[in-house]
């Protein structure tokens, strides 16, 4: 499904803030699996990401999503198979708009828009019909502003306006870390059950190594701009935070000096 | 005031509406300040007065086609912002100094008079109504339909596209929205409606001139804080609504500060009025509070 294939980023390159943020990363992720991956800081973790989502530039390798090479497509053109959550819940609604006119967007993501009314009653049927499963009333508020939703409400929003349509890869960018311990794990539920029931392939970026393992078939990890390890299966149901570590020691050499991950 | 000022008032009000319009597509819309209107305004006026006087046209067809060559330089403006990343705001100066040079072609010099052709106001007066009792109506009636259809177009896919091209680019694009041809489009029919606006006011006072621009941009932008201050704008409906109203109330408001004697001001002084106006009006804005307690403010912190 996503092919990421000898994969190298540079960010200002040729100057002396040159970073190299991806060096020669190769990626499988097959339909319908949900990956998380975790990393510190700088390790490329989100940089791989944002390679699949169109935003990093790629100086070198490739990135096949499906029967497309899409490693020179423009964000706007990915979108209609690549959906994505942001890290920050202002960033993935509009709050001048309301919800529904939201969500009007969000279809018009993977069906042509036109000069077609963006809202009409179908649409809000629709859209009041999926909001009634988050439980949060807000398929009664859908003529309100998103500005005035709270952060969790509005990631929660997000998540459902990225899996409208025919959505086939699914990106979250540590889509649960601006939140509250509550309101995360009530992201993180809906997550796992919209990805199961819409058998979405999903890739999850998270600073939480115990999120990471609780979370989805497959976890692999990054370290200075490549993959240190991938597991899957049933050696990764038996893996805990502390074997997580060992792991990490064992490949690098290293202790991994970033409390964050351990904390989270 | 007499009746007979009032009812120009009215008139110099709808036109500027059109304008006002336009500031609030690119500047609220799009967040793209856009100072193209400055050249875009007298272009329309330009194009139009050339077309009817040399060219023999139709004045409707002539007023439509100035509003096809305005969205022609918006459309420049934004092209130079988006494809080779020129700062929006000198993108429009750079165009709007071009303007300059390309009306004085257009008019073959400084100004082309209108007498004794037929314009769309003539039309009326042909049917025997007092230009000064049917201009305002039927200018209202122009500028409260184009309204209506801006609305409407806010509130398609596409309109619904710019909107969120301008609030979140990057949330825009995740969506599969070409945040550039957004920019393209919207600029340029607000350089369209500007122009379209050049051209009516160009045909009512009986002329086009190439210095009309001067202090548009700030023209509309006055009418758009003007309009917003008093009408809160929580829809896309009354936004517009408020902008159309700004503008009637801000060339009233200035009608009567010229028309003050004791105040002493000149016609000529009218910039100086519109300017002052707009920089009250957005400190007022930013502090949210009484322009009185700001001055007091001020002076405490001496």
């Amino acid at each position: 499904m996503i092919e990421l294939k000898d994969i190298h980023v540079t960010f200002n390159k040729d100057t002396p803030l040159e970073t190299k943020a991806l060096r020669g990363v190769d990626l499988a992720v097959p339909k319908g699996e949900f990956l998380t991956v975790i990393g510190s800081n700088g390790a490329g973790k989100s940089t791989s990401l944002n390679v699949m989502a169109g935003i990093a530039p790629v100086l070198q390798g490739s990135l096949r999503v499906g029967q497309n090479d899409m490693t020179n497509w423009p964000v706007q053109k990915r979108a209609r198979s690549i959906s994505r959550v942001f890290q920050d819940p202002k960033m993935g609604t509009c709050e001048d708009l309301t919800i529904l006119e939201n969500f009007a967007l969000a279809y018009g993501r993977t069906t042509p828009r036109g000069f077609k009314f963006a809202v009409d009653p179908s649409i809000r049927l629709s859209v009041a019909e999926r909001l009634s499963l988050l439980k949060l009333g807000l398929e009664d508020r859908l003529d309100d502003k998103v500005g005035l939703l709270s952060g969790g409400q509005r990631q929660a929003v997000s998540l459902l306006m990225a899996t409208t349509g025919d959505t086939q890869v699914l990106l979250l960018d540590e889509h649960t870390a601006a939140l509250d311990p509550k309101t995360a794990d009530f992201v993180l539920q809906i997550t796992n059950s919209i990805v199961r029931e819409l058998k979405l392939t999903a890739v999850m970026v998270t600073h939480s190594m115990a999120q990471a393992l609780n979370t989805g078939d497959r976890t692999i990890m990054f370290h200075q701009g490549k993959i240190i390890f991938d597991v899957a299966g049933a050696e990764r149901d038996k893996m805990t935070v502390e074997d997580l570590l060992h792991l990490f020691k064992r490949e690098q050499g290293e202790e991994l000096a970033d409390d964050s991950l351990l904390l989270g | 005031m007499s009746l007979y000022e009032i009812l120009g008032t009215l008139e110099t009000g709808f036109i500027f509406g059109l304008v006002a319009l336009g500031a609030y597509l690119t500047f609220k819309i799009l967040d793209f300040p856009d100072l193209t209107v400055e050249g875009s305004f007298p272009l329309g006026a330009a194009v139009c007065a050339a077309l009817i006087v040399q060219g023999g046209w139709n004045p409707w067809a002539a007023t439509g086609f100035a509003a096809v060559v305005g969205f022609g330089a918006g459309y420049v403006t934004a092209y130079l912002n988006v494809r080779f990343n020129i700062l929006h705001i000198l993108a429009g100066i750079l165009v709007s100094i071009s303007l300059y040079s390309i009306n004085l072609r257009i008019m073959g010099g400084p100004n082309e008079p209108l007498l004794n052709v037929k314009t769309v106001f003539t039309a009326f007066e042909d049917l025997g109504y007092p230009g000064y009792m049917i201009n305002p109506v039927f200018l209202g009636i122009v500028v409260i339909a184009i309204k209506l259809a801006l609305d409407a177009f806010l509130a398609t896919g596409w309109g619904m596209s710019m909107r969120a091209a301008g609030a979140n680019p990057a949330m825009a694009e995740a969506n599969g929205i070409n945040v550039g041809k957004m920019k393209l489009y919207g600029v340029g029919l607000a350089n369209a409606l500007t122009a379209l606006a050049g051209a009516l006011f160009a045909q009512i006072f009986g002329a086009a001139d190439a210095y009309m621009g001067i202090g548009v941009i700030i023209v509309g932008l006055a009418s758009v804080i003007v309009g917003m201050s008093i009408l809160p704008s929580r829809t896309i409906f009354l936004a517009t609504t408020a902008c159309i109203l700004g503008a009637i109330l801000y060339r009233l408001a200035v009608a009567v500060a010229l028309n003050a004697d004791f105040l002493g001001l000149y016609a000529s002084d009218v910039q100086l009025v519109t300017a002052v106006l707009v920089m009250l009006a957005l400190i007022g804005q930013q502090s949210g509070s009484s322009l009185f307690k700001i001055l007091k403010k001020g002076t405490k912190n001496d």
